[in-house]
């Protein structure tokens, strides 16, 4: 009889020795983990100056918190994951930057992204339907998922008679709109050549009413109205388009026209769960670190061994 | 030796590792009275290193799973090579070919000027030209530090000065979206100057302006300009995509009432760029040919010696953890078989 296999010690050490054989046959194992790859067209027009979100118990400029929850954002993505960044301003967005996978370009997406600056903007408009409609076109051939963010201030105010089409795009592109600001209104910063704040704007400032095209008023309606000479009338529109919020209802139905989905930046957790979107995830199979899982059967059997003796088990013999 | 591990909580299970301390992990074999059993050195050391060896086998495991690894390092290295910075033109005539066309074919006339058929006809706008011929040229600077800004009316941060190749590259395929507004070339300038702010001086420095057109700089950026150039010590290549039959940089005007840098923009930023003070060197480039010549001699010229960083990739060592834990459980099981039991 061979005594030590009378010992549980010996099959412990045996089972430890088979499980270490396991992990080097089996190192790894294939798995599906879920990927991204989306491209960031930040609005970058005056309204996202505004400042109507609180981080550290001080007011931040929309831009400066998208700028943040994103750079953030970062850090939460799976590697093989990919972000390109673009900018929007005018009628038009422009592309900085093809996606780059975000482990091993993280330096520089995140140098970019901290970069962004309103002062960047090439024109001073801010048309957000024509806006997505070029960004949607732009990137059709693209398989990056559009994240337009933006507040829904158009300025100035679009003309309902000529709204954009965005059949053209529906259900090709996919991607997600999120709607930035605060639901209250609140004034938009204005700055001098220098960058320095020099107030807000006021009513004065800002047109209130687009004077593009036919009015899509009734005739008979407007005051001081000539066909030819004054379309929109003699009367100076009033409105309230100097102050900022969040145009949740325009943007649903932005998004509703184009195909693609809408949420609210409250919070990192918020937007990191929003973009988690199945839909825009691609499944990659990569090779998962199993090694852990043979090796803590072999810890624990090795542990078994040095036990130290409970009492009862104590006998005298 | 940065070691650190992926995940920290599991180091705990490091005080499975004092077991062995207190139990040898042998059978007990009963005596009559142990203090009859004399003292003996060498069983003593014997036990002592099996335990020892249980010891590392635990704590081998539990590295392992924890994930221990050496952390990315970073070695300074001496190498030929430079600090980049591509300051790309985004304005739209940069969609246009050499011959002022739109790419398919169709005159849109508004660089040519009506002499749309003269000189080198090629059905590439200059900016997929530019963008080829810089995608292969970043391909050439395996050591070199790029970074990329662009400009149209106003000036974009693209990519900071980066050793990844991939990013620059991402930069420079984005252009090929479509072009912005106008060519405001001082805040380009000034934006690419910027890059070096925080960067150690070593190596050349370069601006690698590439344009097809040019703009009147007013005198507070020309003051701006001379004095950044100056003390960043930036050396200037400006890559002029000259469109057939628009004025050249080294065109002198035919009238004298021409001679201003508002009719002929592209001759006084060349003269300004002249009296910078610091090294400046201009192409005009008529066809995507010559493109590549001046790339090429940037290629040549700008290698002098750099101090530069070679980074060492995180090194994983939960293989060699298991590896020793494995070897060290094969000795205790072959210690084990040794075990006389009476």
């Amino acid at each position: 009889m061979n005594k030590p296999l009378k010992d549980y010690r010996t099959w412990c050490l045996l089972l430890a020795a088979l499980a270490m054989l396991v992990l080097f046959i089996y190192p790894s194992r294939l798995q599906k983990a879920p990927t991204y790859n989306y491209t960031f067209i930040i609005d970058i027009t005056r309204s996202m100056n505004a400042t109507d979100y609180q981080q550290d118990n001080q007011a931040v400029s929309r831009l400066n918190f998208v700028k943040q929850t994103i750079r953030e954002l970062l850090l939460k993505l799976p590697c093989e994951s990919k972000v390109g960044l673009g900018l929007f301003t005018e009628r038009r967005s422009t592309l900085l930057f093809e996606p780059l996978e975000v482990c091993s370009a993280y330096t520089e997406i995140d140098t970019a992204i901290g970069k962004v600056d309103w002062r960047m903007a090439w024109a001073a408009d801010s048309n957000i339907a024509k806006g997505l409609m070029s960004t949607l076109e732009m990137l059709q051939k693209s398989d990056s998922s559009v994240i337009f963010i933006t507040d829904g201030q158009e300025a100035p105010p679009v003309n309902p008679n000529y709204q954009t089409d965005f059949s053209a795009v529906k259900g090709q592109a996919k991607g997600m709109i999120i709607g930035v600001g605060g639901l209250q209104a609140v004034p938009i910063p204005k700055f001098d050549s220098h960058g320095k704040q020099t107030g807000f704007y006021n009513q004065d400032d800002v047109p209130h009413r687009s004077r593009f095209g036919q009015s899509n008023l009734d005739p008979s309606q407007i005051k001081g109205y000539n066909a030819r000479n004054a379309p929109f009338g003699s009367e100076a529109a009033t409105g309230n388009e100097h102050l900022s919020a969040l145009q949740e209802n325009y943007l649903e139905k932005l998004a509703a026209e184009s195909g693609l989905s809408y949420a609210r930046l409250t919070d990192l957790q918020n937007l990191n769960r929003a973009l988690q979107d199945p839909k825009l995830a691609t499944e990659k199979v990569v090779q998962a670190d199993i090694r852990r899982w043979p090796a803590l059967l072999a810890l624990l059997m090795l542990s078994l061994v040095y036990l130290p003796k409970l009492p009862k088990y104590r006998r005298f013999s | 030796m940065n070691l650190a591990v992926n995940t920290p909580w599991a180091l705990t299970g490091l005080v499975l590792a004092l077991l062995p301390l207190f139990n040898s992990g042998m059978r007990t074999s009963p005596a009559p009275w142990t203090a009859l059993i004399p003292g003996d050195a060498l069983s003593a050391f014997v036990v002592c290193c099996l335990r020892l060896c249980a010891v590392a086998a635990i704590a081998g495991l539990v590295l392992g799973m924890a994930g221990l690894h050496r952390t990315e390092q970073s070695r300074e290295r001496i190498g030929h090579g430079a600090h980049i910075v591509l300051l790309l033109d985004r304005s739209s005539s940069m969609d246009n070919t050499f011959a002022g066309r739109a790419p398919n074919g169709s005159d849109d006339g508004r660089d040519a000027g009506g002499r749309a058929t003269h000189g080198a006809v090629a059905e590439e706008s200059k900016a997929a030209a530019a963008r080829r011929l810089l995608t292969e040229f970043v391909k050439q600077r395996q050591n070199d530090l790029i970074g990329v800004a662009e400009y149209s009316t106003s000036p974009l941060f693209v990519i900071p000065l980066t050793e990844n190749k991939n990013a620059v590259q991402a930069a420079i395929a984005a252009t090929a979206t479509p072009a912005l507004g106008f060519t405001h070339v001082s805040k380009g300038l000034g934006m690419a100057i910027s890059f070096f702010e925080q960067q150690s001086v070593t190596g050349s420095r370069i601006v690698l302006l590439v344009s097809d057109g040019a703009a009147a700089i007013d005198h507070d950026s020309e003051l701006k300009l001379r004095e950044w150039f100056k003390r960043q010590q930036v050396r200037l290549y400006w890559i002029f995509l000259r469109t057939a039959g628009s004025p050249g940089i080294f065109d002198q005007p035919e009238d004298s009432r021409d001679d201003n840098a508002g009719a002929m923009p592209e001759l006084y930023l060349h003269k300004f760029f002249l009296g910078l003070g610091s090294p400046y060197q201009a192409y005009e480039a008529e066809s995507p040919d010559a493109l590549k010549q001046a790339i090429a001699d940037i290629n040549r010229l700008e290698n002098l010696p750099m101090h530069y960083v070679e980074h060492i990739p995180k090194q994983d060592l939960s293989a060699a953890c298991y590896s020793v834990a494995a070897f060290l459980l094969l000795v205790l099981l072959g210690v084990k078989f040794c075990e006389v039991k009476r």
